[in-house]
């Protein structure tokens, strides 16, 4: 059958490009690995130039908005504006790896120019690299295992539209409206930090693999240690363009997501942030080895930089195969690569280890249990299989450690530079390890479920509960962060920034260390003076010790380096680089570190009925706000104008105001906390009630008509001047679900954030006539509440006497209470008076209606004993006021963050710029 | 002994240190029934929304206060007091985690997440059904 309006034609020929890449890339890795330079080139070029025009293909597709191909219906709709098109190349783990091979071959095509002895070894690795992304994109099925996703599947060849009767129409494209219009993007990604943090992201990624290569070039030939200067320049850069790719991530979330942060410890934002750990860890190890004779924990330099690149693709791995379920806000869903990632990540583990071995009879052993497991795991004992695997990387590593490299006798100085150097490279390793093993949890109980009968068994039998909670293999990150992870990763941070701060003036070898604490002598005062200001300007707790600490050991590093650059390298550019990219690390940690703890939630649920619920789950950092009321949060007044729809946003307006010191007179009398008080003199009102209370205030225990009738509710201060105006929105999105997104007023030292926590998207449901709601309120006498504008009292019951019954059309058998209702606004306070009938013991409703007031009432049942009655309230469309649930925070100081990441940028780039023009001048063919 | 050693022992006392600290802090995944024998503790439970049960959202009451019903993977429902303005989308959620404890009969939730069904499974949906009318 021909289907009509399809490009298929595009599709084959796009299918055929990825199958070109995919040899090619096969080629160019047999070339390298024989030694056949020039065919490997041209094989890679070929590789290169077709996952381009993949790429560019793509992009026509949707911009053509060719929604028969299943990748752009699912990203692209005809709303969307064109500037969203990278966002949607990216929004699918097609686009995802599309992205990061761009960045390979751009990294490769630049790794093809250089000329050293590397360049095969170098470019066999990055070949293969390739080989596994391209396979990625095959979408070829074998039985039930998938390898790849193709990004030009047709949407009807698509297996979850199988054998769909629409499958089977030749013009369905035409004949179904829903075939012209795509699903769009997810609404959270069409934001203009989401064009430009993925790419940046994966080019980090990318860059990783850079030094990877380079090291399993040195593990092959262990003579020459000349690899380390390449490796070096590219860890750096790796280092610079990873860290800012992940705090851009954070920058995003920030200013686009709500959950008031930047940083939350999410799966997928950790699983980016190890590899930058170990990146940078293995960056100082090369700087220690890269001009000795004598190598210095040479195992560790190695691994540190093959854990990096193994790390990514674990993070690939635990992101995109959907592994993590639900731990995570933003991974993806299973789409059914998993066994083919799996592959992928074990089959560099394997190589990377089998590498680090360098006795051939290991190497030999190490390949057959390999090959064995491999069995094994075919025949379906797949966790089984990858445990062993694990266990023998455990051996393999401290078999390599103890015996397959070069080392050293003589004991390094404690005072020498390479020894902190080392000690700060452990300290990232510690940190690396913990944030795995929290993120890695979903994945651990995989292992503990075919251990759970022998864990339960020992449990058992030796009565203890931490086995048997194992046995379970039902283990969940928890949600406290500080004990999950500040708890660990405070304190070490502690000791990195103090080694940070320390190492820098440090020479080589040894120092004497006089002169060191002499020029740190600034420093440490500057950074006592500085944590004392802190404690001054924050309410820190007890408990928050090991954030002080950290807060003046950052201090330290910062005013450390800075000093460095001020006294040593005043001039020396070159010299620059190390010392401004640690200042700018230590202003990112000062930063998050002072605007999370020192968060300052500035709304606060005050109508909330908390008595119903216990203490733990009171949540009070939500407050509702009426349309056009005004309320006090922390130094403003924040009034709720209107809102309105501008494109798919709802945007509500919320006003500042700052606020204007209140003046109360003698004779005012004002509630605080039940009580009523009188005012005894004139005077401003100061933040707090209670530091008025006695110079100001009279305790009145019975307040007289006048004082009940006069109390309002005490006030720090009136609203003043209008000061800004932010404006928090919810994008409208039918299919993914409305999502909110916070205004953020920015000044240099701190920022408030708004957001909407729920508001009205659309007028609420109302029958015929615009009546809503229609709650039945349990109410006693004297009790109160707000419909809308309007303040309603029950003010007391009585029974309705025999004479009044005629005028209100009732029985002289009937018999009925009146409520005295009073219902009091802006403009009127009348009396009112609903019944309840009981007529031969059957309940007559009465429906009563205040038409001045738009609200409609009916008493449901009444008891005399309690004085309670439950009654049902109407209110009219006409009288319904909006309102929304906000939330309002301070984050002090936010901007040294930022400040800090373009600094670690800048430096990590000179650092870069510094190395390429010492190792270029010494070798021409670095 | 070796500077070395010291401190390759050091790292391992800290590695392990790490993980023991913070595995107390661990939650658990369970089901409610499970849920009910740790009562107070900070667990895990995911669910699928119950819809014989309306959810209920009065924010001029209290704004942070969302109830509603849930079955758990064994098909028990619960009555669950979630502690935040009720999220959008709730109704239409696929799947949804709750974090928090059983409290007496309830349980209340003081952190959720929801997954909620991808546009091209809603689609898919909707393409199966009778529903369907071509635009002849």
């Amino acid at each position: 059958m021909e289907y009509i309006g399809e490009w298929t034609g595009i599709a084959s020929f796009g299918q055929g490009l990825i199958a070109l890449a995919f040899g090619a890339s096969f080629v160019s890795l047999v070339a390298f690995l024989c030694g056949w330079k020039s065919v490997g080139r041209k094989a890679f070029y070929v590789h290169s130039i077709s996952t381009f025009a993949t790429i560019a293909l793509i992009f026509a597709l949707f911009g053509a908005h060719r929604y028969e191909f299943e990748y752009i219906w699912k990203h692209l709709n005809n709303e969307m504006p064109m500037r969203f098109i990278f966002s949607a190349f990216w929004g699918g783990q097609e686009g995802g790896f599309l992205l990061w091979m761009f960045w390979h071959n751009v990294l490769g095509l630049v790794l093809l120019r250089s000329d050293s002895k590397w360049h095969n070894a170098v470019l066999a690795t990055v070949a293969a690299i390739e080989l596994f992304l391209t396979s990625m994109l095959l979408g070829i099925y074998f039985g039930n295992f998938q390898l790849g996703l193709d990004p030009f599947l047709l949407l009807r060849d698509a297996p979850s539209n199988a054998g769909l009767p629409w499958t089977a129409r030749a013009d369905y494209l035409t004949a179904f409206p829903m075939f012209q219009d795509g699903q769009g993007l997810n609404p959270l990604l069409q934001n203009y930090w989401m064009t430009i943090h993925p790419p940046t992201l994966f080019l980090g990624f990318a860059s990783t693999s850079i030094p990877f290569a380079y090291a399993l070039a040195g593990l092959a030939d262990r003579s020459d240690s000349s690899w380390m200067k390449p490796a070096l320049r590219w860890s750096i850069f790796g280092i610079g363009i990873l860290g800012t790719g992940i705090l851009m991530g954070g920058a995003w979330a920030y200013e686009a997501l709500s959950f008031g942060g930047f940083w939350a410890w999410d799966p997928v934002e950790n699983s980016s942030l190890v590899p930058w750990l170990t990146l940078v860890a293995g960056a100082h190890l090369l700087l220690i080895n890269r001009n000795r004779k004598k190598p210095m924990a040479l195992f560790s330099t190695y691994y540190f930089l093959l854990i990096s690149f193994l790390l990514v693709l674990y993070s690939t791995f635990l992101t995109k195969s959907g592994i993590l379920g639900d731990t995570s806000v933003h991974s993806f869903v299973d789409s059914g690569i998993l066994p083919q990632l799996l592959v992928y990540v074990l089959s560099f583990v394997a190589l990377a280890h089998f590498m680090l071995l360098r006795l051939t009879a290991w190497k030999s052993a190490f390949g057959a249990i390999l090959a064995l497991l491999l069995l094994v795991a075919v025949k379906g004992y797949v966790v089984e299989a990858i445990g062993v695997f694990l266990l023998m990387l455990v051996v393999t590593s401290v078999k390599a450690y103890r015996s397959d490299f070069e080392r050293t006798e003589e004991e390094e100085s404690i005072w020498g530079r390479e020894f902190w150097m080392f000690v700060g490279s452990l300290l990232f390793l510690v940190s690396a390890a913990h944030i795995t093993w929290q993120t890695s949890l979903p994945v651990f109980n995989q292992f503990l479920e075919p251990l759970s009968p022998i864990l339960a068994q020992w449990g058992e039998s030796w009565n203890n509960q931490m086995l048997l909670d194992l046995s379970k293999h039902n283990l969940a990150p928890g949600t406290d962060l500080d004990q999950t992870y500040h708890l660990v990763q405070v304190p070490l941070a502690v000791l990195i920034m103090a080694v940070m701060g320390l190492a820098q003036w440090l020479k080589y070898k040894s120092t004497n260390m006089k002169t060191v604490a002499k020029n740190l002598f600034y420093a440490t005062a500057l950074s006592v003076v500085g944590t004392g200001a802190l404690i001054w300007a924050y309410p820190f707790d007890w408990w928050e010790l090991p954030r002080v600490a950290l807060l003046f050991t950052a201090l330290f590093a910062v005013f450390s380096n800075a000093d460095y650059i001020l006294r040593m390298a005043r001039g020396k550019w070159k010299q620059w680089g190390s010392p401004v990219a640690h200042v700018g690390f230590g202003l990112v940690i000062f930063g998050a570190v002072l605007s999370t703890s020192q968060k300052d939630i500035i709304s606060q649920n005050q109508i909330g009925d908390i008595s119903t619920l216990n203490e733990e789950l009171n949540n009070r950092e939500d407050l509702l706000i009426m349309e056009g009321d005004t309320l006090s949060m922390g130094p403003y007044f924040v009034s709720y104008r209107d809102r309105y729809q501008e494109g798919i946003h709802v945007k509500f307006r919320m006003d500042y105001f700052d606020k204007a010191p209140h003046t109360y007179q003698p004779g005012d009398v004002v509630f605080f906390d039940g009580m009523v008080f009188e005012a005894k003199e004139t005077h401003e009102a100061s933040p707090q009630f209670s530091d008025d209370l006695e110079d100001h205030w009279m305790f009145i225990p019975f307040p007289n008509e006048r004082q009940a009738k006069t109390a309002q509710l005490w006030k720090a201060g009136v609203p003043g001047n209008r000061l800004f105006t932010l404006e928090p929105r919810i994008q409208l999105n039918e299919q993914m679900g409305n999502a909110p997104e916070p205004d953020t007023k920015h000044w240099l030292h701190r920022d408030l954030y708004t957001h909407i926590k729920w508001g009205r998207v659309s007028p609420p449901e109302t029958d015929e006539e615009g009546w809503m709601g229609g709650r039945t309120h349990t109410m006693q006498v004297g009790d109160s509440m707000l419909v809308g504008h309007t303040l309603m009292t029950i003010d007391s019951l009585r029974a309705v006497a025999d004479t009044e019954k005629p005028e209100r059309g009732l029985l002289q058998k009937d018999l009925a209470i009146a409520a005295c209702v009073s219902l009091k606004n802006k403009e009127r306070d009348t009396p009112h008076q609903p019944l309840y009938i009981v007529r031969d013991s059957t309940i007559i409703p009465d429906l009563y209606e205040a038409e001045a007031y738009g609200i409609k009432m009916r008493i449901e049942t009444f008891d005399p004993q309690a004085e309670t009655l439950e009654m049902t309230v109407w209110e009219h469309e006409s009288v319904r006021r909006d309102f929304v649930v906000m939330q309002a925070s301070i984050f002090p100081l936010i901007n040294v963050l930022w400040l800090g990441c373009i600094l670690m940028a800048i430096g990590t780039f000179m650092a870069v710029w510094a190395r390429w023009k010492t190792d270029t001048k010494s070798r021409p063919h670095g | 002994m070796k500077r070395s050693h010291i401190l390759s022992l050091l790292l391992v006392a800290a590695l392990i240190g790490s993980f023991i600290a913070t595995f107390t802090s661990t939650s658990r995944s369970v089901n409610f029934a499970e849920a009910m024998e740790f009562a107070g503790e900070e667990c895990k439970v995911s669910g699928t929304l119950n819809t014989a049960f309306p959810v209920e959202y009065n924010p001029e009451v209290d704004p942070t206060k969302t109830v509603f019903h849930m079955f758990d993977a064994t098909g028990a429902s619960k009555r669950v007091v979630l502690n935040q303005p009720k999220p959008t989308g709730l109704e239409n959620s696929e799947s949804i985690d709750l974090y928090g404890s059983v409290v007496g009969e309830e349980f209340h939730a003081t952190e959720m997440l929801m997954k909620c069904p991808s546009k091209y499974n809603e689609n898919n949906h909707v393409l199966m059904g009778e529903d369907l009318q071509a635009e002849d």
